[in-house]
């Protein structure tokens, strides 16, 4: 006997959203770097900050930093990212 | 949020007895209190009776105004039932509230004659009552006495305009005002689908009982919420919780239809920020929520709290903590191998439900504790790694056995981690006989192992390591003649609950994922009658 089941599954609508631009080079821009306050992400972000602007010509870095990793980041944490009108943002996850 | 010395804007509102409120700018006639509140906030209902303290002592010179952040209807039951002896008003738009700000509720503000903030208290605070009703009496006046049987302080819960704080492609769900979602689709199978294997997509990796119609229909039965109400969006994916979407999973899970009373509370209580369960799903960690049941409910719905409590011992806790975590994994999306990374994992991912054996407890148990009555039935949830067994046959004394269980409770996340870690401590009914025997109560208990759980300072010559680069934040104390670091950063880390058979010298202690507000916090929520 054919049977019918309740979707157990989650269905809330999500319109699809489009992916941001792509920066054509990384030269004369401005990237955020966001640590996300795990233990050598700083280690990590310092090396790659150097490479950015050494190797790739990354006119300015801005950096900034969540209060936890355990929580996603605050307004306040992407604001600054966004006051300082960065072209691009790179999470960096470290442990 | 204001803060004290800000300037309180001013506002005019309707009181529920048709008086008018207001707030002027500049002076004021007199200091007043406003207090903003939640229909369905443990920690204001805990508050009321302080506050009416207050309004009694304080008479017509007192102006206290109460300002719920929910509809008229809930509001009226609260004032009847609580009940509230002071003025109250609604912030229908809670346009009041984004003006004040509070983070959480309960907030109260002390408004003085220049017309600033004089005091604030976010959540209850035994100490603050007492300074707000000092200020507004120009005497000392006690209103929450300590050790009255609440506790001396508890956090509040979300502010209302706050509570949908989510962006984006999920905002028009979030409108705590708008709780409904479409209803769950229909799957129809024919005679050549097998639905067990069928279903074996919508869970853990073992059979489920599949979701029909008519099951789903029986466990609807058992709640008076309609089945498109959204109890929560489950993180990470913050996929809608709807009553029907809960009682599939129900039924997947193998519970009886009475369980919807439960589960209802526990969806609330794993999505509520403290708990931040977002963390909890997509950590590497070993930490699954760990659901501890209190009350009378325990009897009627039958929750083992005895012998085997953390095993396959009762349909109850097994179907309650399975449920769980269908839902998180079919609407909050942490499945296993996708956003749920877990290193190691924990078998308590197919389930990790208990209850208290109040029985066995001389004590208070965990949810009067947490600031209910006895005969509330309670879900207490906590980020928990798998117990460890801490065996004591040999001890005669109960500080032998509370010896035994600092040297487990040392080795808690990492042994050289000394801060932002908690533990559950589940003591066994024989060890708890002993520690009653000899004089113990739960508070002299967690002040013992907190002040004999530390780590010597000679272990940390061996060289950098997991909690070595915190030492600056540790506390220090000489254990037994050995200057040590204390393994926790207060006493109240670690959490206290009596549980298992009668049989048997066998206490446990369970490690926290990351705690306190940085990571999660425990958190307790009534079941409904």
């Amino acid at each position: 006997m054919p049977i019918t089941l309740v979707n157990p599954l989650d269905e809330t609508h999500r319109p699809p959203s489009a992916a941001a631009p792509r920066l054509e080079s990384l030269a004369g821009k401005t990237i955020g770097l966001l640590d996300i306050s795990k233990p050598g992400g700083n280690v990590f972000l310092d090396h790659l900050e150097r490479l950015l602007k050494q190797r790739y010509g990354v006119a300015d870095v801005v950096r900034a930093m969540k209060p936890t990793f355990t929580k996603p980041a605050p307004d306040s944490v992407i604001a600054k990212f966004i006051d300082a009108k960065c072209d691009a943002v790179i999470e960096a996850l470290a442990d | 949020m204001l803060e004290t010395g800000d300037q309180a804007p001013s506002f005019s509102l309707a009181r529920i007895d048709g008086e008018k409120f207001t707030i002027t700018s500049g002076s004021q006639s007199r200091s007043r209190l406003l207090v903003f509140f939640e229909t369905d906030c443990p920690t204001c209902r805990l508050a009321i009776p302080y506050i009416n303290h207050l309004s009694r002592e304080l008479g017509k010179a007192g102006d206290i105004l109460g300002i719920s952040q929910d509809p008229e209807q809930p509001t009226r039951e609260l004032i009847a039932e609580a009940p509230i002896e002071f003025a109250v008003a609604l912030d229908s738009d809670l346009s009041v509230t984004r003006l004040y700000d509070p983070v959480a509720v309960p907030t109260l503000f002390l408004i003085g004659t220049d017309g600033r903030v004089v005091h604030t208290l976010n959540g209850f605070d035994k100490r603050a009552l007492n300074e707000i009703a000092t200020a507004m009496a120009g005497k000392p006046l006690m209103i929450a006495e300590p050790f009255d049987g609440s506790p001396e302080t508890k956090y509040g819960c979300v502010s209302r305009d706050l509570e949908g704080d989510v962006s984006g492609e999920i905002a028009e769900t979030a409108n705590p005002y708008a709780k409904r979602s479409a209803r769950a689709s229909r799957i129809e199978l024919d005679d050549s689908v097998d639905p067990f294997d069928y279903c074996m997509q919508f869970g853990d990796p073992l059979p489920i009982v599949p979701p029909t119609v008519e099951r789903v229909e029986k466990m609807l039965e058992a709640c008076a919420l309609p089945p498109d109400e959204v109890i929560a969006l489950i993180p990470p994916n913050y996929g809608a919780a709807t009553i029907e979407k809960i009682a599939a999973n129900a039924v997947m899970a193998g519970c009886k239809p009475e369980m919807m009373r439960v589960l209802v509370p526990l969806v609330r209580a794993v999505c509520d920020e403290r708990f931040n369960i977002h963390g909890v799903q997509a950590t590497t960690h070993f930490a699954a929520p760990l659901v501890m049941v209190n009350g009378p409910i325990r009897r009627e719905l039958g929750f083992a709290s005895a012998s085997n409590v953390f095993s396959n011992v009762a349909r109850a806790n097994s179907t309650l903590g399975r449920a769980l975590q269908l839902i998180l994994t079919n609407l909050g999306g942490a499945r296993p191998g996708e956003i749920d990374m877990s290193t190691l994992g924990n078998a308590g991912k197919f389930s990790y439900c208990i209850a208290e054996n109040e029985e066995e407890n001389p004590w208070a148990p965990l949810h009067v504790e947490m600031g209910f009555k006895q005969e509330q039935s309670t879900v207490t949830l906590f980020a928990g790694e798998s117990p460890h067994g801490v065996s004591e046959h040999m001890a005669r004394e109960g500080t032998q056995i509370l010896k035994a269980i600092s040297r487990a409770l040392a080795t808690v996340w990492s042994y050289r981690l000394c801060a932002g870690v908690e533990a559950i401590v589940v003591l066994c009914p024989e060890h708890v006989k002993t520690l009653h025997r000899d004089g113990f109560i739960k508070q002299a208990v967690r002040e013992f192992l907190f002040e004999n759980t530390g780590i010597p300072l000679r272990h940390f010559d061996d060289g950098a390591g997991e909690g070595s680069q915190y030492t600056k934040l540790y506390k220090q104390a000489t254990i037994d003649g050995e200057p040590c670091y204390l393994k926790f950063q207060d006493a109240s880390a670690i959490k206290i609950i009596v549980a298992g058979g009668t049989a048997g010298k066998f206490s446990a202690v369970i490690g926290s994922w990351a705690a306190g507000p940085r990571g999660s916090q425990m958190v307790t929520y009534p079941i409904a009658d």
